[in-house]
């Protein structure tokens, strides 16, 4: 079996696998989304399996605890990112004030194929949220708060934001720079039940000149709405976005009629009658699941402890003595240097 | 607004400079004094306890420009060319008087490593000391953990590449004498070796403690943007010199190249690619 192996456990061909992979990287410098990710799978395919012959065959390496523990850590590393790949999830949701998650209100959804986890099951609640702005709207952290359920029948409320992520069954939500206002409008047909809904306004503050969308209600006309806030947003001085305590005038128009509502107010429209209820909010998230990741962590470290290991057991802390080069000879002692 | 007159740093910052230069003047003083000594002669060394006297100063001066630059602005030195500049080379400052002090047979090597730390003074004199706003994703201790790892892995490349640098310049024939206190040129790459075998450790950690402060921040342990590329080239690099030169033995200034192209490839990694990159990776989104 070795006169199989040995040859794939070449330090050269080791050498060709990492030039070949610093290829790869190179091509994907930048622009990563737009290059074959086989620039990079391919060198490392390479290189995992003449790591796998090198671990098994090479006396150099596998007789040596610290090398032998590095060298099945990357390649312990490099299976791992693949099956994370394999199994992975990343997707983007918004979700409004005080209504649930649910997986079927994902977009930019991207999955591996083996990917088998249980979204659908997840449970949490919308909160509201601030976010700080510094002088020159630079975005200062996020306090957003949403509930899950605490085991017990009830609610347990957390406040995430920016590197603080909610993590559920694996699933890690990340706040986002994406989020907004949502106008919570009922509507009354004529003949029927009323609906209860929300519009999303375009983020906020980012497209703050753009608060405006569309909405068909059923069996009413295309309803045109423009939404006029009251943030306390300033460029000039710091400021805390607040969806609690902003105000919204709501503009409607639909077709020749043009009406400024109030929370709680109602206008008449061919078809039925809108009521403005109140201002809500909504939090944009960056969904992230990849159950290698601890697995990851774990056999980095290990990894580097292994080459530390090595190294302190091969060099120690100290200066070599001139003895154990034999190519030259120095010595270092208080009476002075002496080169020969 | 112009915060050259509002930056309370500077004089700290531009006196820790001057005892750098104080002490790299020093030091190349010293080594060509050693030039007049006979073959197997002790050599001069009177010039090396005040230029690790200078190197010192200059540690706790840019200590001071710091600490001084943190009160002012509110955060620490994480997030502009300017403050990055400055903690680099405190921390190499750091660092490097260390291995000076703790390895008196490579002293000399600092000919060479103290004006490489000069490209990073020059270039920090040069720019106006403004405040960046912290972003958000940086309150976060993997953070520390990150730039602190990454700090030993640069400090540890640079006394590598001094003793290469010295390695080479000794081939130099007029040069020779300036390094005669250092041991044979065998013991200097075999030193240099270690030091960027310590240099890869410390290098392999830093992207890990990025890895899980990039989970945090961003939602992805590893996206190759352009700094993370440039990070794992760096890694890459160094660990393919590692392998040549136990794969070929390579001949010991072949190896210096070596040696050298990977602290090129570090320098541009951490002074280069964050400052044109757009990824979120750069700071502030």
């Amino acid at each position: 079996m070795n006169a199989v192996l040995s040859p794939l456990a070449s330090l050269r061909l080791t050498l060709v696998g990492m030039v070949l992979l610093a290829i790869g990287a190179a091509l994907s410098y930048g622009n990563p989304m737009t290059t074959s990710v086989w620039v990079l799978v391919v060198p490392m395919a390479f290189l995992a399996v003449n790591l796998l012959a090198a671990i098994i065959t090479n006396p150099r390496i596998n007789r040596r605890g610290g090398l032998l523990t590095f060298h099945i850590a990357l390649l312990g590393i490099v299976v791992l990112a693949a099956l994370g790949r394999l199994t992975h999830l990343e997707a983007h949701v918004e979700l409004v004030q005080d209504t649930a998650f649910s997986a079927d209100e994902l977009f930019d959804d991207s999955r591996g194929p083996w990917h088998a986890g249980d979204l659908d099951k997840l449970v949490f609640v919308q909160g509201p949220y601030t976010v700080d702005y510094a002088p020159g709207m630079v975005r200062g952290l996020t306090h957003s708060e949403v509930r899950v359920p605490d085991g017990q029948g009830g609610w347990e409320r957390r406040v995430i934001g920016d590197d603080r992520p909610l993590v559920l069954d694996g699933y890690r939500f990340y706040t986002s720079f994406n989020k907004g206002f949502a106008p919570l409008l009922t509507w009354m047909p004529e003949q029927g039940e009323p609906q209860t809904g929300v519009v999303h306004m375009p983020a906020y503050p980012l497209f703050e000149f753009k608060q405006d969308n569309t909405w068909k209600p059923p069996g009413g006309p295309e309803i045109k709405f423009w939404l006029r806030l009251e943030t306390g947003m300033t460029e000039k001085a710091a400021w805390v976005l607040d969806g609690q305590k902003a105000k919204g005038t709501l503009v409607v128009n639909s077709g020749a009629e043009r009406v400024e509502l109030q929370p709680g107010e109602t206008v008449k429209l061919p078809g039925g009658q809108l009521r403005y209820e109140r201002l809500s909010s909504w939090m944009g998230y960056k969904i992230f699941y990849d159950p290698t990741l601890q697995w990851l962590f774990v056999t980095a470290v290990f990894g580097v402890i292994g080459m530390s290991v090595h190294f302190w057991r091969k060099f120690g802390a100290r200066l070599p003595a001139a003895d154990t080069i034999k190519t030259g000879s120095y010595s270092a002692t208080s009476k002075g240097v002496r080169y020969e | 607004m112009n915060e050259w007159n509002t930056a309370t740093e500077l004089p700290w910052l531009w006196a820790g400079m001057t005892s750098y230069a104080l002490a790299t003047f020093i030091v190349i003083r010293g080594v060509m004094h050693t030039r007049g000594g006979a073959a197997g002669a002790a050599v001069n060394r009177s010039y090396e306890t005040p230029a690790f006297i200078f190197i010192l100063a200059g540690v706790a001066l840019l200590a001071m420009a710091l600490a001084e630059r943190w009160m002012r602005i509110g955060h620490g030195p994480f997030v502009n060319l300017f403050e990055l500049l400055m903690s680099q080379l405190f921390s190499l400052g750091v660092i490097y008087s260390f291995a000076y002090w703790r390895y008196p047979a490579i002293r000399a090597s600092a000919v060479v490593a103290l004006p490489l730390m000069w490209i990073l003074g020059v270039w920090v004199l040069m720019l106006e000391p403004r405040a960046t706003p912290f972003p958000p994703t940086y309150f976060n201790n993997w953070l520390w953990a990150h730039v602190g790892l990454g700090k030993f892995f640069l400090g540890f490349c640079l006394v590598g590449t001094g003793l290469a640098g010295a390695l080479l310049l000794r081939g130099v024939p007029r040069l020779q004498p300036w390094f005669r206190q250092l041991p044979s040129d065998a013991m200097v790459d075999h030193l240099a070796w270690r030091f960027m075998l310590l240099a890869f450790i410390f290098h392999s950690a830093m992207l890990i403690a990025g890895a899980v402060w990039a989970q945090d921040a961003w939602g992805r342990y590893w996206s190759w943007d352009a700094l993370e590329t440039s990070s794992f080239l760096t890694w890459l690099a160094l660990g393919g010199a590692i392998h040549a030169r136990l794969t070929y033995r390579l001949p010991m200034r072949a190896g210096a190249i070596f040696i050298i192209v990977v602290f090129i490839i570090a320098f541009l990694t951490y002074f280069g690619t964050p400052f044109y990159s757009s990824a979120a990776h750069k700071g502030v989104i």
